[in-house]
């Protein structure tokens, strides 16, 4: 298995990175957290990216959701190097391309579950634009959560929601604008094991359903074997790449 | 689309905002109430001294120190050619000398008591003033102030000749001429009407060239109000030609009062034409403290006022300055506490911009929402600041507005639109000045240590 690259050049690829670098500066002392990844995710493809705690996972994570910036190295959306474009247009990135899942779910507090679900289509769109696809945001705010099985909790707050149902809440909100790619961190790290799984079950199927890309990260090995890929990292590089 | 709508939810579920909001709310209040009372104040006072003055006072060259003693010693001249000026409404000659008011007659104990009354030594020097009625009826205010409800005088018989011999009155021997008494004046010397009165004063003695001291008796014929209580305590009115005689100076005037149409309009240029010309006859050397405004006449009073009002309005600007520190403080908690969220927003699409804006907003709601309130009830309070004063000073038996005091009866009020959006305008640049240092905080803002814990 080679470590260090990820790429299967034959297949199409809708995020890439490319000998991506990472340091941060620590008391005046410079720590290399990555060591130049290189990484593909395939259209429709579902991998789970895993390592033990401090491999860098994390910050990999965050460099692929465009969150974070490389000390060196690419990553490409649509074809397009990301951190070459103006700060709006990543954001629009960030916004139509990718639907975030996180492990404490991240919900507004003073909103209820259905604009939650809004909040990427109240964040991409001018007022005037927003107002005229309201309803149809709405609508598919509405159904989304109806399906997941949330129709009696539309109007409730997080705090009126167990574990469940927010990361429930958190997935419809990823899911708003149909993105191509859906980054799951630790999805299921903060509930109990039966309701992880209903969640997990929602989420494999909304992507067969769907055909998004899905990267996980995950240090639950029977997730990952439930994966098509699974990427291994470890002090900061890919030890191995390879199919379930 | 977010800004405007999360704002506005942060702002309503943080009660803690509403200690911005009612801050905002007390300042534009405040402000607008005591500007509004001030300007009240102001307006009231010019009104009160003006109904006293006319518009511009002619002090001719020969009376002035210095002056051209060619300078005819009536005023005659000086009319005719001032009367001919476009806007000039009416003109009158007045006679202007200052000395001592004494009851006279058999009453010599009162007179010395009044006199040397250690509590009224500062009062006792009087303005006696020298007038044409006609004229200056036409010109001045003098004969409303016939007619104004007197306190503690009396009205002169007839208001359209008040220089007439008072009913009753029954000469015994010489006829002396009559005096019209200020209100306040007239109650402090205790006289009535129909009483002697002796004017003691010191003149110049043209054969002797000296100084000499020479008194002359007057019948008091009633008294006038005006709504400037200095006037009312310190002035009484002969007629010119009476006063000039008893004088016995070259002069037989010293001021010429000019009324206009319309001061605020015609102001600057009448003034201007009316020292052109009367230099152009010699009857002026073109100094400026020959014409003066009745604005300049009482600049000292209505520039205090002026002053006041504008301490006032930067004392009260602090309660803005403080309620826009609490803004600041109440974002940045917020900054801290809302981590998450931006890092969420980020995640979701956000730019550091909009995340900033997104602070902002929340002060800009807490200024529109204060900034509004503020501006009805402190507009409605100014309004009716008359009617809650009394209820005010009747619930809690304190009296607040003290009326005697003043000119007027009522707490003057004006609101002036424009002030109303200065303080509006100002209230929301403070508020967003401050919220800007938290916003900026936030849009600088690392979401990722947010994201990675709960």
């Amino acid at each position: 298995m080679n470590s260090h690259s990820a790429s299967q050049g034959e297949l199409p690829s809708v995020l890439t990175a490319r000998n991506v670098k990472k340091s941060f500066h620590v008391a005046e002392r410079e720590i290399e957290v990555l060591h130049g990844v290189d990484f593909t995710l395939h259209p429709g493809e579902i991998l789970a990216l895993t390592g033990p705690s401090g491999a860098g996972k994390s910050t990999l994570l965050h460099i692929l959701g465009l969150l974070d910036r490389p000390t060196t190295g690419s990553v490409s959306l649509d074809e397009r190097n990301a951190w070459e474009l103006p700060n709006e247009e990543r954001a629009r990135l960030r916004n139509r391309k990718i639907g975030f899942v996180f492990q404490f779910y991240h919900l507004i507090s003073e909103l209820t579950a259905l604009e939650n679900v809004l909040l990427p289509a109240m964040v991409g769109e001018a007022t005037g634009e927003y107002r005229k696809n309201r309803s149809r945001h709405e609508s598919a705010a509405r159904g989304m959560l109806t399906n997941f099985g949330l129709a009696e909790r539309l109007t409730h707050r997080p705090a009126q929601l167990s574990g469940g149902e927010r990361q429930r809440v958190a997935l419809a909100r990823a899911l708003l604008y149909d993105p191509p790619i859906v980054i799951a961190d630790e999805p299921t790290g903060n509930l109990d094991r039966a309701t992880g799984e209903r969640v997990l079950e929602l989420l494999f199927r909304e992507q067969a359903e769907r055909k998004f890309s899905l990267l996980f990260v995950t240090h639950d090995e029977r997730l990952a074997v439930r994966c098509q890929r699974q990427m291994v990292m470890v002090d900061g590089l890919v030890h191995s790449n390879a199919a379930v | 689309m977010f800004r405007s709508f999360l704002s506005w939810r942060y702002l309503l579920h943080r009660r803690t905002n509403l200690i911005g909001i009612v801050g905002v709310m007390l300042g534009v209040g405040a402000l607008i109430l005591i500007l509004s009372i001030m300007t009240g104040f102001l307006e009231q006072t010019r009104a009160s001294v003006r109904g006293t003055l006319a518009d511009f006072f002619i002090r001719p060259a020969p009376l002035m120190e210095g002056g051209d003693p060619s300078v005819p010693y009536e005023p005659d001249r000086v009319l005719e050619i001032v009367r001919k000026v476009p806007g000039v409404r009416a003109a009158t000659p007045q006679y202007s000398w200052y000395g001592m008011l004494a009851p006279g007659g058999p009453d010599t104990a009162n007179a010395t008591e009044i006199i040397t009354r250690p509590m009224d030594s500062q009062q006792n020097a009087i303005e006696l003033v020298g007038i044409d009625v006609e004229s200056e009826f036409a010109t001045t205010g003098f004969d409303d102030a016939l007619t104004q409800a007197a306190m503690r005088g009396t009205h002169v018989a007839d208001p359209k000749d008040p220089f007439a011999r008072p009913r009753g009155y029954r000469p015994d021997g010489l006829e002396h001429p009559r005096i019209v008494l200020g209100d306040a004046l007239y109650g402090r010397l205790r006289v009535h009407r129909g009483d002697e009165l002796t004017f003691l004063t010191v003149v110049f003695d043209p054969e002797s060239k000296t100084l000499v001291g020479s008194n002359k008796t007057f019948i008091v014929a009633g008294s006038f109000r005006t709504k400037d209580n200095d006037v009312d305590a310190r002035r009484a009115y002969v007629e010119r030609h009476v006063l000039a005689d008893f004088l016995r100076t070259d002069a037989r005037y010293s001021d010429v009062l000019v009324m206009l149409d319309d001061f605020e309009r015609d102001g600057v240029r009448v003034r201007e034409e009316l020292k052109q010309k009367l230099v152009a006859e010699k009857l002026l050397d073109g100094q400026p403290a020959e014409i003066i405004s009745w604005e300049e006449m009482r600049s000292v009073l209505l520039g205090a006022i002026r002053n006041e009002r504008v301490l006032m309005a930067i004392m009260l600007s602090l309660i803005l300055v403080v309620a826009c520190f609490s803004i600041f403080a109440i974002l940045s908690m917020m900054v801290t506490e809302k981590r998450r969220d931006i890092g969420v927003l980020t995640a979701l699409g956000a730019t550091p911009r909009g995340v900033m804006q997104l602070f902002l907003m929340i002060a800009f709601w807490d200024a529109l929402v204060g900034a509004v309130i503020g501006a009805i009830l402190g507009t409605w309070l100014a309004i009716e600041i008359d009617p809650f004063e009394k209820w005010l000073s009747k619930t809690f038996h304190v009296q607040i507005f003290d009326r005697s005091i003043y000119y007027f009866d009522e707490i003057p009020s004006v609101v002036e639109p424009l002030w109303v959006a200065v303080i509006v305008l100002g209230a929301f640049a403070c508020a967003l000045s401050f919220a800007a240092i938290p916003a900026w905080r936030a849009a600088r803002m690392d979401p990722l240590e947010a994201l990675r814990y709960e």
